[in-house]
């Protein structure tokens, strides 16, 4: 009795053993390896890593994609296998990510020369509208008068056309004066120099159409108050005339003679006398268009 | 009495196996999983984040994959599968950033794009412009 128990204790006890030796043994059975598909993520980020412009652009990424393409190298027993499956998954991720990475880095790179190249085509289009601008406003100015962009570059113009002219912008409009150097003293009728000085104001009305001008003559006070009137009003008709001439509407064109009324300085020096013999061109502003929206 | 002595002495190995066997039961216990929240939460985020960042319109296969294993890893802890619900968690996290990432690419791509072709544009209006004068 005593050692048929005894027996089957330590028969029990062997069977314990047994069997942990062979969970043991079990384990050991087959040779671990590194999982399949690992070899695949492997190739994958050796492809980043060697490509030069990509390995570069995200460093972060593909570290952390080595160390998981690392771990599912590691080599696992048979048993093991969806442990394997997974790592190889999450592996695989981490280089997919660091290549998505790289790409989109290598994106905003390559934006950097795209803005320029953009920059460039923008200038040369520019370049190439205002060059077509200026062409047409010298061709025909009514033609481009609706263009939005063309008001721009024309209140531009403006200026550097009054700069031109060696006006003055005022409340009445833009005022010219020629002084002595259009006449002879005493005489209505245009130097033959003074046409240069009126080609400018030529100029200036062909391209701003919508611009009306005053032509006032003004004297000094030497001589009779009629005779100065009489002189100032031809003077002011021989301008107008002479932009007639040069295509100027007629309509758009108002002389009117001063006379000695309206000095500009002081009729007692030679000086003074000198200033007060004048043209003034008075180039109103444009009537105020009514608002359209 | 002898009897028993001899029997209880018996019995002492085949106590000791079973003790044995009952703590590696426990320890078993002891380190069996708990529910994986962590990589759960990790995962939802990820997602979230995809989602956010316009991955249904420029990685909807990856978005779709990275919540597909969000669902396996629930219903691995139904069936209290920590292990494997903490490996298809992290795995969906990992997948709803890859679905991140491409679409970041792929919108960086695009802006690229819509550049080129503003360019091209520009150019062809400009020769277009060039050949009416």
């Amino acid at each position: 009795m005593n050692n048929l128990f005894r027996n089957h204790a330590s028969y029990a006890t062997a069977l314990t053993i047994a069997a942990g030796v062979g969970l043991t043994l079990a384990g050991c059975a087959t040779a671990p390896i590194s999982p399949e598909g690992s070899a695949d993520v492997r190739a994958k980020l050796t492809q980043l890593q060697s490509d030069p412009a990509l390995a570069t652009n995200a460093p972060a990424a593909i570290r952390e994609a080595e160390a998981a393409v690392r771990t599912a190298e590691e080599p696992l027993a048979a048993a093991d296998a969806s442990l394997g499956t997974h790592r190889v998954y999450i592996a695989d991720r981490k280089v997919e990510i660091a290549m998505a990475q790289a790409a989109t880095k290598q994106a905003e790179l390559q934006r950097v020369k795209l803005g320029e190249e953009r920059e460039r085509a923008r200038l040369a289009a520019r370049t190439r509208e205002a060059d077509a601008a200026h062409a047409e406003a010298d061709a025909t100015r009514a033609a481009a008068a609706g263009a939005a962009t063309q008001a721009a570059l024309q209140a531009e113009d403006m200026q550097r056309q009054i700069d031109a002219l060696q006006a003055k912008a005022t409340e009445r409009g833009i005022v010219l004066t020629l002084g002595d150097v259009l006449f002879t003293s005493g005489r209505a009728d245009l130097k033959v120099g003074a046409a240069g000085n009126l080609d400018r104001l030529v100029a200036f009305l062909d391209q701003n159409p919508d611009r009306r001008v005053v032509i006032e003559g003004h004297t000094d006070n030497v001589g009779s108050d009629d005779s100065n009137l009489g002189l100032s009003q031809r003077r002011a008709d021989s301008v107008k005339s002479f932009l007639v001439q040069r295509g100027i509407a007629a309509e758009r064109i108002v002389a009117s003679g001063k006379g000695e009324h309206q000095p500009v300085a002081d009729n007692q020096s030679e000086g003074g006398r000198q200033q007060n013999r004048r043209v003034e061109v008075i180039i109103e502003n444009p009537a105020p268009v009514a608002e359209t929206t | 009495m002898n009897d028993r002595s001899a029997f209880g002495r018996a019995l002492r190995p085949l106590i000791a196996a079973s003790l044995a066997g009952v703590l590696m039961l426990v320890g078993a216990c002891a380190s069996a999983p708990l529910r994986p929240d962590s990589a759960l939460d990790g995962a939802r985020v990820a997602i979230s984040n995809a989602d956010k960042a316009g991955a249904g319109q420029y990685a909807n296969a990856e978005l779709a994959e990275a919540r597909a294993r969000l669902t396996l890893a629930d219903n691995a802890v139904r069936v209290e599968d920590m292990v494997m619900a903490e490996r298809y968690a992290r795995e969906s996290q990992v997948q709803a950033e890859l679905a991140s990432a491409r679409t970041a690419a792929a919108k960086a791509e695009a802006v690229n794009r819509d550049i080129e072709r503003g360019t091209e544009a520009m150019i062809e209006e400009m020769k277009r412009a060039g050949d009416q004068r």
